[in-house]
């Protein structure tokens, strides 16, 4: 048995890079989101005595950011993160294009939609805002903090970033559209791997509802709390 | 009850189409859609032109031979319809209705709203079959299969092969007609010698005959008219990766 | 000319075998040489063209629909027999082989029953390995129900779309060998007429509907499946597009018919609601195994179903036939309703309708069973007509479905034309005179799968040396030219009534006259009708577009030609024939309650007709001979 086309040029194998390439971003935004969580903790949860004598969240925010840093193993991970995204979007671009053309060349002039939700079918601009979105988001922080160290104190530039009330805007159109990739993507991802259990399938739409709704919820809190502070 | 269709008319493959308009009258409400199209064809041939062209044959929702989006869906809005079991009591008096043929690159349109489906057939040719030669079989009964897998595999095995699924994706992707073969086949202890090969096979073909990748809209199983389950494009997946890691 | 109908010798249940011992069969190697066209993708010529290809002959296949998959088996629902004997209620392959000889009233050969029913069997066994979903029990095994006309579960079945699931496995079969390259298709093609050369059947002329051209294509044999002709009466359970064109071009070049005016009207189907109605809907018969069926006793009854109590319900079959009950054959089911509409007890708008109750069943069973085993058919039923079955009664109606009749047989399934062949509905063989429910799908597919290939290599051994049949030679092209004006002729009539006007016209003088029941006054008024409709047909059709490309209306102006002429052999068919048999009722012949009355000594043949051009045709005589079963009055009381 040999296959005609290559390995990953198939229909069926697109997706699935697709999938786990967008799985394994979506588990990197809950750690990102459990450390970021620190930002909205009040000081006076911290416990004294804790973690070397630090008992603010200024400190504990930037001693996670330290450590992140610092702590080669994560590096890999982090190379492998960009890896993903890098190919999510190059995979959906290839994918985008071979279905334009699998389309006719004369479209419905009349087109019902009804029969599917509007962010199901618009993965490619829900990914191309968040694309737009991450640049802008790596630019203010990543760059700035890890890549050319001209602010070393993480937490005041977070904060000093999010008081413009531009910034929020644009975090919070990122977030909902985030939130809606997510809704669709992971349900589309455990599918496109094959995921058919019966059981399985009937949460898997209210697992990846949730998981959207709350990641999104959270994601977006941080920096208005900051924004209200 | 009066209605104003919106016809696409087009005289061959490479031509030029467009929307042609009819005003039809006296339009009883138990007609079905192609008793419409019928009189509206009756009235053309009377005026001496020429008919519009569309696809059907058994007008009962089984051989799949009937096409058309009706105002924008494939098969009409009523989910899980045909367009044959459609009713014109299900339309208001006075409606505009635009009738459109299925629209893929691997349907290419013959006439009006005639298309070629032969794409759907290579894919089946591809691997959609058991290889058991007449007079090879064994025993029926030697095959002990529970009531619940043939009632599963036969959800899968309803597929007319009509070709909505493929009209209404907006990446005019086949992934629900194939898999549904696919399932069907991987579920019956009949089909497991073939597992492997027939969806590397089917799946390179669908890709071939230039069909989308499925992205899981779900809008296939919305307008199946056999209620093809969107599951079934999740067991592919499944059958797919197995077959390749077995492979590998 | 004398009909041989080449039955072998021996045994009644030995013959099939014996005549595969004694026949020629053919090398693989010289297989690949001899080119076999089939007409027709369904489970006959389907199946057919699947099975030669498998054994390696060269097969061209030609059909009209636009894929294998959409052949009329497709709509067959309720199921296929076999006498399998599974649920130890002694059924057997003689028991089989009786019910289908009494169920078509004595009127069908015996040698070729018998052989039907031995191979039932296998073909049982050769679906389900072909990935079949068979409805199983709950320990696995197969299941079965019965149908009408017989006291045992027989019936093998695929929830209420039996007749798709034999199909698509036939359709995957074909697939394969088109992959494989063994068999060519020709969709969307319709083969118009034959090529004879030295007497033998050597290739067809064919339209391609697509590019309008007229195609010669060449075999060492033909063979026909093409189906039924029920849609001659315009109104009937048959797809849009099924036609006789190809068996009736074949009479007309020397291929017998057969008791054309056979034609099963089944019971039920769904009434008709207007003028605009182009199909009546089956209903499949397996709904009898649940629903009871009646109307009310008081004519003109306005209350609806649902409020009329039990005492004022008249269950007239049940009252008339108590042994089989609703399960009594559609000839009788049909005419029972006929009969009670004729009174003036019809249920619905038009008064052409009677219930079929499932009350009785989901009290007993429950919805959900009844769900399981009807589903899909009350789906259909509330799509078309918006009721809920589940809640009230289906309006069921008589509707024409199946033809008994088709081109004569012999065992071997060929025609008189030597090297043509006819294999499912296409034939006469296996029913006489009313087909019994669920043995239409195991006609087409045993005579497709297991005997036309074994017995067309009898015909066929001597071809081995003959190499290909040249396309040039003048029968082709004579042939050809012939088609060509047919076409030129029907474009050129520049009338002003449409096609479909004329067939409902057709439909309605048959459905009067040569349907369900029938006398010789109305016969002859039928025929000099038909002739009428013929001239009008002739002279006043209208039919648009040229014949470069696609032309519905062209295509549908040939098949009714072909009908009009069909027509009236049936009706000189149902006159000639002065006995009361099965779905023949003739109303001189009958008891006083209004049963058959059968005339064995006189008409115990299969009428098999020879065109003698310009509409007149030659009576051959089939004597039937019951040498392995007594010969009785039907009787289902």
């Amino acid at each position: 048995m040999s296959s005609q086309r290559g390995l990953f040029k198939t229909s069926v194998m697109r997706k699935n890079v697709m999938a786990v390439t967008g799985l394994f971003i979506a588990f990197f935004l809950v750690i990102h989101l459990a450390g970021n969580l620190i930002l909205i903790i009040p000081d006076s949860w911290f416990p004294i005595e804790f973690w070397g004598g630090v008992a603010n969240q200024h400190d504990m925010y930037n001693a996670y950011s330290h450590f992140l840093v610092h702590f080669w193993p994560i590096s890999i991970v982090a190379w492998l993160l960009y890896a993903a995204i890098i190919i999510h979007a190059f995979d959906a671009l290839l994918i985008t294009l071979r279905n334009r053309k699998a389309n006719a060349d004369d479209k419905y002039i009349k087109k019902d939609t009804s029969t599917s939700t509007w962010y199901s079918r618009n993965m490619g601009i829900l990914g191309s805002i968040i694309g737009i979105f991450i640049v802008i988001h790596m630019g203010q922080f990543w760059l700035k903090y890890k890549v050319l160290g001209t602010e070393p104190d993480l937490y005041d530039l977070v904060v000093a970033t999010f008081k413009q009330g531009w910034v929020i805007i644009l975090y919070l159109i990122g977030i909902i559209s985030l939130g809606f990739h997510l809704v669709h993507g992971v349900e589309s991802a455990h599918r496109s791997l094959g995921v058919h259990q019966k059981p399985c399938i009937k949460v898997l739409k209210y697992i990846a509802m949730c998981f959207g709704i709350v990641m999104a919820v959270l994601y977006a809190i941080i920096p208005i709390i900051i924004y209200f502070k | 009850m009066k209605f104003t269709l919106k016809i696409w008319r087009q005289e061959s493959p490479k031509a030029k189409g467009k929307l042609e308009t009819f005003n039809l009258t006296d339009v009883s409400e138990d007609m079905s859609f192609l008793e419409m199209l019928d009189m509206l064809n009756e009235q053309l041939v009377t005026e001496g032109k020429r008919v519009v062209e569309f696809d059907h044959d058994c007008r009962e929702g089984i051989c799949g031979q009937c096409s058309l989006v009706i105002n924008g869906q494939a098969h009409g809005h009523n989910k899980h319809y045909t367009t044959c079991q459609t009713h014109m009591r299900s339309f208001k008096d006075g409606d505009t209705l635009f009738i459109e043929p299925f629209r893929a690159k691997p349907f290419p349109i013959i006439r009006d709203l005639k298309v070629d489906r032969s794409s759907l057939d290579k894919i089946i040719q591809a691997g959609g079959y058991i290889s058991a030669f007449t007079g090879m079989a064994p025993e029926a009964n030697t095959i002990n299969i529970h009531h619940e897998v043939s009632e599963s595999a036969f959800d899968s095995a309803a597929c007319i092969g009509c070709g909505a699924c493929v009209a209404t994706c907006k990446n005019s992707s086949a992934a629900l007609f194939m898999s549904a073969k696919v399932a069907h086949l991987a579920k019956l202890p009949q089909g497991q010698v073939e597992r492997q090969e027939r969806v590397i096979w089917m799946v390179n073909e669908h890709d071939e005959q230039g069909f989308g990748s499925c992205t899981h809209t779900g809008a296939c199983a919305m307008v199946c008219p056999q209620e093809v389950q969107l599951i079934d494009i999740a067991h592919m997946n499944f059958e797919y990766n197995r077959a390749m890691a077995k492979t590998m | 000319m004398a009909l041989d109908a080449k039955i072998p010798e021996g045994p009644l249940k030995d013959k099939w075998q014996n005549y595969l011992d004694s026949k020629n069969i053919i090398n693989p190697a010289n297989r690949k040489k001899i080119d076999v066209i089939v007409v027709g993708s369904g489970l006959s010529g389907g199946g057919a063209a699947a099975t030669l290809a498998e054994l390696g002959y060269n097969v061209k296949n030609f059909y009209f629909q636009d894929s294998a998959r959409r052949a009329h088996s497709v709509a067959a629902q309720g199921g296929v027999n076999a006498a399998k004997n599974y649920r130890n209620d002694g059924d057997s392959i003689y028991r089989m082989f009786y019910d289908t000889i009494k169920g078509g009233d004595y009127r069908s050969r015996e040698a070729n029953v018998y052989r039907m029913a031995q191979l039932s069997v296998d073909l049982i066994d050769h679906m389900n390995a072909q990935g079949v979903p068979f409805a199983r029990e709950y320990n696995g095994y197969l299941s079965n129900r019965s149908f009408g006309g017989v006291l045992v579960s027989r019936t093998f079945y695929a929830r209420g779309q039996t007749g798709q699931q034999l199909l698509l496995a036939t359709y995957q079969a074909i697939m394969k060998q088109v992959k494989a390259g063994n068999l060519t298709e020709y969709k969307r093609h319709e083969v118009l007429d034959f090529v004879m050369v030295d007497g033998k059947m050597r290739g067809v002329i064919a339209r391609n509907l697509v590019t309008g051209e007229i195609e010669r294509h060449s075999a060492h044999a033909v063979v026909l499946g093409t189906g039924g002709f029920g849609k001659i009466f315009y109104l009937s359970t048959l797809a849009m597009n099924s036609n006789v064109s190809a068996t009736w071009r074949a009479h007309k070049k020397g291929a017998f018919f057969a008791n054309p005016s056979w034609t099963q009207i089944h019971p039920t189907a769904l009434p008709q609601a207007g003028e605009h109605q182009s199909k009546l809907t089956l209903m499949s018969e397996s709904l009898r195994n649940d629903g009871r069926i009646w109307v009310p006793k008081k004519k003109n009854d306005p209350r609806k179903p649902g409020d009329i109590p039990q005492e004022e319900r008249d269950y007239y079959l049940e009252r008339r036939y108590p042994a089989f009950g609703n399960l009594v054959p559609r000839d009788v089911a049909s005419r029972a309703a006929k009969e009670r509409m004729d009174a003036g007890y019809g249920v619905g708008a038009l008064k052409n309708a009677v219930y079929l109750d499932f009350k009785t069943a989901i009290e007993k069973h429950g919805k959900a069973t009844i769900k399981e085993r009807y589903g899909n058919l009350f789906t259909m039923y509330k799509k078309i007509t918006g009721i809920d079955a589940y809640k009230e009664p289906m309006k069921i109606s008589p509707a024409a479905h199946f033809s008994m009749g088709g081109l004569w047989v012999d065992y071997e399934l060929g025609t008189t034309i030597p090297g043509l062949y006819a294999v499912g509905e296409a034939n006469f063989a296996d029913h006489g005179a009313n087909r019994l429910g669920a043995n239409s799908l195991l006609q087409a597919s045993v005579d497709g799968n297991f005997v036309l290939p074994n017995t067309i290599s009898n015909y066929l051994s001597n071809d081995i040396s003959t190499g290909p049949i040249s396309t040039d030679l003048p029968e082709f092209e004579k042939a050809e030219k012939e088609v060509k004006e047919q076409i030129d002729k029907l474009l050129s009539i520049d009338g002003k009534t449409p096609v479909d006007q004329i067939h409902r016209k057709l439909g309605k003088i048959l459905f009067k006259e040569v349907a369900m029941s029938r006398n010789e006054k109305g016969l002859k008024w039928a025929i000099e009708e038909i002739k009428k409709l013929r001239q009008e047909f002739w002279s006043d059709v209208a039919v648009t577009g040229d014949a470069k490309g696609v032309n519905s209306e062209l295509e549908k102006a040939g098949r009714l030609a072909d009908y009009l002429e069909i027509a009236e052999l049936m009706a000189i068919d149902a006159l000639d024939r002065k006995e009361s048999c099965g779905a023949h009722f003739r109303e001189e012949y009958q008891t006083e309650d209004g049963e058959a009355v059968r005339d064995d000594k006189n008409y115990m043949y299969s009428a098999a007709w020879e065109w003698k051009g310009d509409h007149k045709w030659d009576l051959h005589k089939e004597a039937l001979k019951y040498e392995n079963i007594e010969v009785k009055t039907r009787s289902y009381k």
